[in-house]
């Protein structure tokens, strides 16, 4: 019995091991490539390693070519302003149709929520064009907005999640002494929607991080375009060398690995109420 | 009296900045997508009302017909290997001690973005990248697959790339599903004398049927929906011959500018994705009438 066990045990760690070798395989072939030289990479096999230390160089070129920097900071503008500007009005929304309940309080929820529904591609052509229209087109502006936007449906729902699990009992102490509606929403419901708050954070600033389409459609120029449309340029088919791209991604991947390793246990938190919705 | 009507205005206010955002930038562009889909037209030029004629070129369109094949073959293998590899490797997870290292190592390309995984993936499949110089250190052989630019095999390498990414997603949402199973009729089976591909077949995967439903739609959605990969790996070439529907409705409309005919297929992606994730979307919501 103890011996069958074993048999199957090694089975299963064999699997895992070859499947995790196969996918760390990517990874280090990348960050390999990322810390050799053109030359290097040109002349050395993959799994060799560097001969000499490239990855200062590539960052300069990738900063001089292709102002990879610029871009960087674009981004991580869009994802703080509009990930903040989103959970404050989504949280607002939250609150207001879970404890103030305004008539039609559903169906302001669900006009909210059908945000989620939708594949991008519906909004595309309208946007481009409404933002030629209005000047909106590749400014900060017109990106924060679209961004807030995007991003307000999904936040909605995870407030709207915690609050109607929230228990009443403090707010109820609170209305009693004479708190406003504001006042509950700001010194109490806000300052305990502490996880919910970490898991929109996360979510959204990575994915406002990653976006490539509304990055690529509503901008043009190197000050606004987002950092994804910039690396996407980079690799363009068969230009650029490949240990250029592979700091690219190193150097942009930075923030998001970040972000996942510090909220790492409110992501596994609150990941049963999150679900997989986005 | 006014006590009460300010806080109804408050109400109010609190829901307007959120709806604001989501009508104006959201809801019209939606409905004027719908609008555009009936009109032939440049993004230029007078818009030509053309009806239903967009939605005809769908059938006809060769590009169009393959695009929707190669999407058709993006959920099928999406089903079938990153899904069911999640699944096993969930099960796998639960069976062992200290399965966190295995579970970081397939959660890292989550925090990547979908540009940077095509970027990573061209490195292992460009002619003289990492899986070429592996399959010519096995074989002997120098000759170099070109994984990009022939037709089926470009398909299938964006597809390795895909469920590289996509495996670690479902692999959390199972683990999450196998978390909530109670472990008395596991238990009670054991007694039995069940062996384990027994207890999973008869007790385990019966019982994660929630979250299988969730996980299927997830994929499904997710391959009808696949733009960043593809448009990073080959542009949907050569010749458009691994292009998907939402790099096709890309294409049309912002390199071709046909934009009446992009947003004919729009609708239709979109139309498609509803009726998949409607049942879903449904249920979620029936749960939430019950909290009114």
């Amino acid at each position: 019995m103890k011996k069958k066990l074993s048999s199957s045990m090694l089975i299963i760690y064999t699997a895992l091991v070859l499947l995790a070798i196969i996918w760390i395989l990517p990874i280090a072939a990348s960050l390999l490539a990322a810390f050799k030289t053109p030359a290097d990479f040109g002349s050395h096999k993959f799994y060799q390693f560097p001969t000499s230390f490239g990855l200062i160089g590539n960052l300069r070129d990738i900063f001089e070519v292709y102002r990879l920097h610029d871009h960087f900071l674009s981004s991580m503008y869009y994802s703080m302003v509009a990930t903040f500007l989103a959970i404050i009005f989504s949280s607002m929304a939250a609150y207001s149709l879970i404890r103030l309940k305004p008539r039609f309080s559903f169906l302001l929820f669900i006009i909210i929520y059908s945000g989620t529904i939708f594949p991008f591609q519906m909004y595309l052509i309208p946007l481009y064009k409404t933002f030629n229209n209005l000047g909106l087109y590749n400014t900060r502006l017109g990106m924060i907005l679209v961004y807030t936007a995007l991003v307000i449906p999904f936040s909605l729902f995870v407030y709207r999640g915690f609050f109607t699990t929230m228990p009443r009992s403090i707010e109820e102490a609170a209305i009693i002494d004479g708190c406003s509606s504001t006042g509950i929403y700001l010194k109490i419901c806000m300052p305990q929607a502490f996880a919910p708050t970490a898991v929109i954070a996360l979510f959204q600033m990575t994915w406002i991080w990653n976006d490539l389409l509304f990055g690529m459609i509503l901008s043009k120029s190197v000050a606004i375009r987002p950092i994804m449309v910039a690396m996407a340029t980079m690799a363009g088919i068969g230009g650029g060398s490949i240990p250029r791209q592979m700091t690219g991604v190193l150097f942009t991947s930075i923030p998001t690995v970040i972000l996942f390793i510090s909220l790492q246990k409110y992501f596994i938190a609150g990941n049963s109420t999150v679900s997989s919705l986005k | 009296m006014n006590e009460r009507k300010s806080k109804i205005l408050i109400s109010y206010l609190f829901v307007l900045p959120a709806l604001l955002f989501v009508v104006v930038f959201l809801l019209i562009p939606m409905i004027q997508n719908v609008y555009y889909s009936f009109f032939a037209w440049n993004g230029l030029s007078k818009p030509i009302f053309i009806g239903l004629k967009n939605f005809q070129k769908c059938f006809v369109d060769p590009n169009f017909v393959r695009s929707f094949m190669n999407t058709i073959i993006w959920v099928v293998f999406t089903l079938l290997v990153p899904v069911s590899f999640a699944l096993l490797v969930a099960v796998f997870l639960k069976e062992i001690k200290g399965g966190s290292f295995f579970k970081g190592v397939f959660f890292i390309p989550l925090t990547i973005s979908f540009v940077s995984t095509g970027v990573i993936w061209i490195n292992m499949f460009s002619t003289k990248g990492v899986l070429n110089t592996i399959i010519t250190a096995v074989t002997r052989n120098p000759d170099t697959v070109s994984w990009l630019t022939q037709v089926p095999l470009n398909t299938i390498a964006m597809l390795i790339a895909w469920t590289w990414q996509q495996m670690g997603v479902y692999m959390v949402l199972f683990l999450m599903g196998l978390t909530t199973i109670p472990q008395d009729p596991i238990e009670a089976a054991v007694i039995d004398g069940a062996n384990k591909f027994q207890i999973f077949k008869a007790v385990t995967f019966p019982m994660l049927q929630p979250i299988t439903t969730v996980v299927i739609t997830q994929a499904i959605v997710n391959s009808f929906k696949t733009f960043d990969l593809i448009y990073v790996i080959t542009h949907g070439g050569p010749y458009r011959s691994s292009e998907t529907m939402a790099v096709t409705m890309y294409r049309e409309t912002f390199s071709m500018f046909n934009m009446g005919y992009g947003a004919a297929i729009s609708l239709v992606l979109s139309a498609i994705i509803i009726i998949i994730s409607g049942g879903y979307v449904k249920s979620q919501l029936k749960q939430d009438l019950l909290h009114y």
